[in-house]
């Protein structure tokens, strides 16, 4: 058999659990308890990889994988994989947890859930839902360089939201805050004010308007703009689509790609939701500066596509124990030195684009898409009228270059990012940010 | 006998597992009968198992291949009607997980609405949704496919892909409850994707998928196609704010409706009032040539099976006939609400998570004609991007329409840079005016392109 150069294994343990809370009604208590590993095996150029559900025999998956690379390499031979060097560096502070969750009565977390509630059950609100969920990883990551890494992630969080509706107007609000953090996710945040907000909101939009689409000044509030940040700008950065050709910033290395006033950092060792102290690869992660000062300064890698550009490694995620891919961590533009006011007056006449509602990216022709939850209209440098149905579209490159200005407020948002079919815990932020000009979608 | 067959089979479908049917059954049972002793006054046990095998490709290089197993019990139990789920992957661990189960069904409040599980019943069995030729494909034949679909994409002139895949899955389910249903099926499926761009100068992609329960799919052509039509995108012109006829590719027509006719048609979203056509049964709510059905029983239908993830067998719903609304999608529990009888859509994403409803197979029918030779002016819209931010109760959605087509004196002229497509589908299924000859499989959803008479489109 051809020789093996590499293997590697991640086994994980973990428990989960939901409860949601639905109108009212206890719809759901789901309790899951999984073991797996995924062993990954490199021959030349070609990459093996099992994954087994249950008590594993990791000396068996081992071999399989091996046995898979080996014959890949055969029937299709291409060029050796050079993995990047491990980087030396420790690991910084792990996020204590202070409450651990399953210290805590599934009683308990359901009469939390239904004062919650209670808060998003305001008058004219139609249904409700509230929502909780809580995970308990253990990781054990082994190489065939002698690396051995054992740690335990915990993470817990909550959403509600709320539907209003006049007629066959139907608006909602959602609010969602997650964490890699135990049951003090409740101290941190306050659940019954976010659930006002859902409230709030979903209220707001029954009277809200549907503006007239077109090329507007725009203002994109932390939320908006750091998904812009994580569709458009992370995704294009991450080294495996630069290498397949699907990256609008491939080739961009060192140029100028964005308003100089813009900074784009990754961040794996911020406590937030997309923390981890080890990478995949169980490389110790570290903090990636992608864009400074306009300047498309790096992109994320894995050690196979750091290997490629001589860059560092300690961006390969996996959910579960999937094959690992590059992904992002905690992403957000960095923060600059206008107040909102002074971002507002700026803009004069425009729109004011606020939360999200999800977008899509083409990160090949640098192509996106992005619906807001509202918006205000900006007339003369003031907040006017609140719209909905609003959505931003524009090229990647295009936005960075037109952002105006950028605010000191920086936020992240909590989140889950699919990509390979594979969904992981990731944040992303943002400081509120203008764009001089950008295509609006409405009616 | 098929049932004997059957088991017979799943032996031999995992060899690498050591699977034995007789002994997961009997451990099933074993537990059913511990949880009445546990206090549930009803439980249900699914054991699936699935096995596939992926090979990816990044560029024109195969770079990995997959192996993966997928095994599990998820359980439901019941008490004072109050429906508590666990799930586990560990095999040695089905009667901690029904204790799990049970102890979450005593901390919630009784639910008088919930009636039961299913009871048992006669199956009838539907042809195409197993292929032993897929069960025994080798490694060097799945690579094979991949590498049809690479060549497809570079047999047109400077067009690579960015990243695709093969893959081949087979699986198998099993399903027990404590009013005496056992059942149990099989399936097998092949896929390829590929993701294709320009190899030089501007930049155009595109993307192709096939999905089959049978082992006999064109790879090349999945390749070629979407090359073909990354190519044909090539050096796309803008257009202005108007209203105009839109013809929706097949992809784009199913995307838009999976994220809003489909959420609206769920019971559970009829009884939770989060839905636009509460109360419309019986109301006109489209073209009174369009009918819709849903249909678990289609014969090697992708989303089909002879029953759902909680034993109802699979029918045929018709959720629009003639443009009136006829019927909304249940599980068993909304079903039991309604004091009707669940359509068999009650489906679970995978062993480890509780069923709700969801769609089989969601066939389009609308009389077929050649529909782009018909459009004087309009445009041609093959994908879309965000669709799922639609508002699902409103029914409202905006999109960037990909691979889109400006429509002049009944052909495709020339390709169209961005654009983005506003709408509403309630207001869409009464605007539908036309469907191509082109019907296509998408995922569960089987439809033809459609025209929708007039929408609003704004250009860069």
């Amino acid at each position: 058999m051809t020789q093996i150069q590499y293997y590697d294994a991640n086994q994980i343990e973990g428990r989960s659990m939901t409860i949601v809370l639905d109108n009212g009604k206890l719809e759901t208590i789901s309790k899951n308890s999984s073991k797996g590993a995924g062993i990954r095996a490199l021959c030349h150029g070609s990459w093996g990889y099992t994954s087994i559900d249950g008590e594993t025999d990791l000396e068996t998956g081992i071999k399989n994988a091996s046995e898979l690379a080996a014959s890949m390499n055969k029937s299709t031979p291409k060029e050796k994989v050079i993995l990047g060097e491990v980087p030396k560096r420790k690991v910084a502070s792990m996020p204590s947890i202070k409450v651990n969750p399953e210290d805590i009565s599934v009683e308990d977390k359901v009469e939390l859930l239904r004062e919650i509630e209670k808060y998003a059950k305001a008058e004219g609100i139609k249904s409700t839902r509230v929502s909780y969920s809580e995970s308990l990883l253990t990781t054990r990551f082994l190489n065939s360089e002698g690396e051995e890494r054992e740690y335990k992630t915990v993470r817990s969080g909550f959403s509600v939201s709320a539907v209003a509706a006049d007629g066959n107007n139907y608006q909602a609000g959602r609010e969602s805050r997650f964490n890699i953090s135990g049951y003090e996710i409740f101290e941190k945040n306050d659940p019954y004010e976010l659930a006002k907000n859902a409230a709030n909101t979903a209220l707001e939009l029954l009277n809200a308007k549907t503006p007239k689409g077109g090329a507007l000044p725009v203002i994109l509030d932390p939320e908006l703009a750091g998904v812009f940040t994580h569709e458009a700008v992370g995704h294009a950065s991450e080294a495996d689509l630069v290498l397949q050709n699907d990256s609008v910033l491939s080739g961009k290395l060192g140029q100028k790609i964005a308003s100089s006033q813009i900074t784009v950092i990754d961040d794996p060792t911020i406590h937030e939701y997309g923390y981890y102290p080890f990478d995949a690869e169980g490389v110790a992660s570290e903090k990636t500066i992608l864009i400074k000062d306009g300047v498309l300064n790096s992109y994320m890698h894995s050690r196979e596509t750091a290997g490629v550009f001589e860059g560092v490694s300690g961006n390969s995620r996996a959910q579960g124990y999937a094959m690992p891919v590059v992904r992002m961590s905690n992403t957000y533009i960095d923060k600059g030195d206008a107040s909102f006011e002074e971002i507002l007056e700026d803009i004069k006449d425009g729109i004011y684009l606020i939360g999200s509602r999800g977008g899509q990216v083409n990160t090949g022709e640098g192509v996106f898409q992005f619906n807001a939850e509202k918006g205000y209209l900006i007339k003369n440098g003031e907040i006017s009228d609140l719209v909905r149905d609003v959505s931003l579209s524009g090229q990647t490159l295009d936005i960075l270059n037109q952002i105006k200005m950028v605010g000191k407020d920086v936020k992240l948002h909590a989140g889950h990012c699919g990509k390979s079919g594979q969904t992981v815990p990731v944040t992303d932020g943002a400081p509120h940010i203008s764009i001089a000009k950008a295509t609006v979608g409405g009616a | 006998m098929a049932k004997m067959n059957m088991s017979a089979n799943a032996e031999k479908m995992f060899p690498e597992n050591n699977i034995s049917v007789d002994e997961i059954r009997s451990g099933i049972e074993k537990a059913l009968s511990l949880s009445e002793k546990l206090g549930a006054s009803e439980a249900e046990i699914v054991f699936s198992i699935g096995e596939s095998t992926s090979i990816q490709f990044k560029k024109d290089i195969i770079e990995t291949a997959k192996k993966s197993t997928g095994a599990g019990y998820g359980i439901r139990a019941v008490v004072n009607g109050a429906v508590g789920f666990a799930g586990t992957n560990l095999m040695s661990d089905l009667e901690n997980t029904l204790r799990t189960a049970v102890d979450s069904a005593k901390v919630m409040e009784a639910d008088p609405l919930f009636k039961s599980f299913p009871e048992k019943d006669s199956y009838k069995e539907v042809a195409g949704l197993f292929d032993d030729k897929i069960v025994e494909m080798s490694l060097d034949e799945c690579i094979e496919c991949a590498t049809d679909m690479i060549s497809g994409v570079k047999s047109v002139e400077n067009m690579i892909p960015t990243s695709g895949g093969f893959s081949r899955s087979v699986s198998y389910f099993m399903i027990a409850n404590t009013n005496g249903l056992f059942a149990q099926r099989k399936g097998t499926a092949v896929s390829g994707f590929a993701d294709v761009t320009t190899e030089s100068g501007e930049v155009s992609t595109a993307y192709d998928y096939g999905v089959s329960r049978k082992k006999e799919l064109d790879f090349s052509a999945i390749g070629k196609n979407a090359a073909e039509l990354a190519k044909k995108s090539l050096k796309g012109t803008t257009i202005g704010a108007e209203k105009m006829p839109v013809i929706f590719h097949p992809f784009s027509f199913a995307d838009i409706l999976e994220n809003t006719l489909a959420p609206s048609v769920d019971a559970d979203n009829i009884q939770k009032e989060r839905s636009g056509l509460v109360g419309r049964l019986g109301d006109e709510i489209a073209n009174d040539e369009l009918s819709i059905t849903d249909d678990g029983t289609l014969a090697g239908g992708i989303s089909s099976g002879s029953f759902d993830d909680e034993g109802t067998p699979t029918q045929k719903t018709s959720v629009i006939e003639n443009g009136i609304l006829k019927s909304y999608l249940y599980d068993s529990y909304t079903a039991g609400k309604d004091n009707v009888k669940s359509t068999g859509n009650g489906y679970r994403y995978s062993y480890s998570s509780a069923p709700g409803v969801d769609l089989s197979n969601f066939i389009i029918h609308f009389p077929q004609s050649d529909v782009i030779a018909e459009t004087k002016r309009g445009i041609y819209i093959n994908t879309v991007i965000g669709a799922h931010t639609a508002n699902e109760i409103s029914g409202d959605f905006s999109v960037e329409g990909r691979n889109a087509f400006l429509i002049e004196n009944g052909e495709i002229s020339k390709p169209i840079k961005s654009v983005m497509i506003s709408g509403n589908i309630f207001d869409m299924l009464q605007k539908i005016d036309g469907a191509g000859k082109d019907v296509r499989s998408v995922g569960g959803i089987v439809t033809p392109s459609i025209r929708i008479s007039e929408m609003s489109v704004i250009g860069e």
